[in-house]
């Protein structure tokens, strides 16, 4: 099967993914369609300081169709669900392409959390704050649930 | 960096703010100032040059295709954050698993009713399709017939031109046994490996479909009999006729990306929503299933420098193009599309020998007749 030769190798160069990155990611011990990552909140974001799990999904197909991915950390962002954590992210719908791979998928939405899209929200209420230009109240918000859900101590990003 | 561009636009928009809000989410942006206080002047400008992003390698990840999502979800979201509200009236929204299940049940249903190529069929089984429609089309159809005399069919699923233009390609390496054009191909994409890298992909990404369309260009070129119905059974299989699909798209992508001056007017001139050629090939060119356009063939012909010719079956009338058309029937148009190294050749390889079939969205293989 094609996607997991892929795969392996995705595992073998992320195993090689320079710490500073600040994203861990690897695959399932007995299912290498399943991966988990760890993905640290960007500095001068109000995510610094946490450490959020994703959990990534890869279906048979990969790499022609794109990983399902969602937080498993809560995590208070436009463009994530605050319940299921599922993330609106348009590289992994239609403007996904083989070219990209998990571990660049992991970069993405970390440069997502970053860089919130407040026009197409999943959590209205991070997007509206966003929207109504209250960026210090955003802020203290995810801020809060940083400190408060996503901060425990960050063994896997050692 | 996205942020940094978005600051201005943002800035503008909250100085000129207004309940009517930016186009698409008036509706949603009514709901938020009806249910929130209002927030205060002095707190809006003060934290927009605050972020610092860290990741600066992918940008435009997360832009254009966020705002296509669908009005329902802010008022479900609302719904569910916001007690007051009744939710009852507000059907749930589809989990993107359940959307992709979906997506993925409708594509086993079409490859059931369609294979990736069929088989080769008369040219009378196109005139069937049209027996009841226009007679521009049939009037067309006569005047095909007269140069060609067969046609494949392949699947509409949005990546027809490549699978049609390999699947002739190396039908004609096996017909015409070219063990020369066999290894000038093989040679051409070996070469292609550290200019794709060049051009941004990493080794992982197209190795395992390099090998796979190298695999099968290698056991082409034996005058074997088996040799036809065993290229008909592997571009059938989806493992390798999806993986080839995916090395032709990365090929074409990576030559535009490295003829950004010779192909940015007419990208930017044909899709308003493409800022960059760069844009044009991770929205329209990589993605399995975009549909190809001029720019596609004009790229992949010369990433492999392979003629291909294309033949236009439409409603139009222009009978004055040059075709191959006669005076008194419909005319047909076609055009050849040549890489410039072949334009002013004479051997054999300047003539296109990948013949398709354009109809309005989908492309199909056509069989020259062998006295034309």
């Amino acid at each position: 099967m094609a996607s997991k030769s892929r795969l392996l190798k995705e595992a073998r160069e992320c195993a090689k993914a320079p710490a500073d990155l600040g994203i861990s990611l690897q695959p399932d011990e007995r299912n290498i369609h399943t991966w988990r990552g760890h993905i640290r909140g960007p500095s001068g974001t109000p995510f610094e300081g946490g450490t959020f799990e994703l959990t990534l999904s890869v279906p048979q197909n990969y790499p022609l169709f794109p990983p399902s991915v969602r937080f498993k950390t809560k995590i208070f962002h436009p463009n994530v669900h605050f319940k299921t954590g599922e993330i609106c992210l348009d590289i992994l719908k239609g403007a996904w392409t083989p070219a990209w791979t998990l571990l660049a998928v992991c970069q993405a939405i970390s440069a997502l959390m970053a860089d919130p899209a407040p026009d197409s929200p999943l959590n209205c209420d991070a997007g509206n704050l966003l929207r109504g230009g209250d960026l210090r109240g955003y802020a203290s918000m995810a801020r809060c649930y940083t400190l408060d859900l996503a901060s425990a101590p960050a063994r896997q990003l050692s | 960096m996205a942020w940094r561009e978005q600051s201005p636009e943002r800035g503008s928009q909250v100085s000129s703010w207004n309940p009517g809000g930016p186009a698409s989410h008036r509706e949603s942006t009514l709901d938020a100032a009806e249910s929130r206080p209002a927030v205060s002047v002095g707190e809006r400008e003060d934290f927009v040059d605050a972020p610092k992003t860290s990741v600066s390698s992918i940008s435009g990840a997360g832009e254009e295709s966020l705002t296509s999502r669908p009005h329902t979800e802010h008022t479900v979201e609302n719904a569910e954050q916001n007690p007051n509200l009744n939710t009852d009236s507000t059907p749930a929204r589809p989990t993107d698993d359940q959307i992709l299940a979906q997506e993925n049940s409708i594509r086993e249903a079409v490859a059931e009713s369609s294979p990736f190529v069929g088989d080769k069929e008369p040219l009378a089984a196109l005139r069937k399709e049209y027996e009841d429609g226009s007679a521009v089309f049939l009037q067309k159809i006569s005047t095909l017939e007269e140069k060609y005399q067969a046609i494949r069919r392949t699947r509409g699923d949005g990546n027809c031109f490549f699978r049609a233009f390999i699947f002739a390609y190396m039908e004609d390496l096996v017909q015409s046994n070219s063990l020369q054009e066999r290894n000038r191909v093989v040679t051409c994409m070996r070469q292609w490996k550290p200019r794709l890298i060049a051009a941004g992909y990493q080794e992982l990404v197209f190795e395992d479909a390099q090998e796979m369309i190298m695999d099968q260009l290698n056991s082409l070129g034996t005058a074997d009999p088996v040799m036809l119905p065993a290229l008909e059974t592997n571009m059938r299989d989806a493992g390798v006729s999806q993986m080839v699909v995916m090395y032709l798209r990365l090929l074409t992508s990576a030559e535009l990306g490295q003829r950004q001056e010779f192909f940015s007017p007419f990208i930017l001139g044909m899709f308003d929503d493409c800022p960059s050629v760069d844009h044009f090939r991770q929205r329209y060119v990589e993605p399995m299933g975009e549909e190809s356009d001029h720019v596609h063939i004009v790229a992949l012909t010369d990433a492999l420098q392979v003629p291909i010719r294309i033949v236009y079956l439409d409603q139009s009338l222009g009978a004055a193009m040059a075709g191959v058309g006669h005076a008194e029937g419909a005319a047909v148009n076609h055009h050849d599309f040549v890489p410039e190294a072949l334009q002013n050749a004479t051997g054999p390889n300047a003539i296109p020998k990948v013949h398709l079939l354009y109809r309005p969205g989908h492309y199909d293989i056509l069989y020259p007749s062998k006295s034309a």
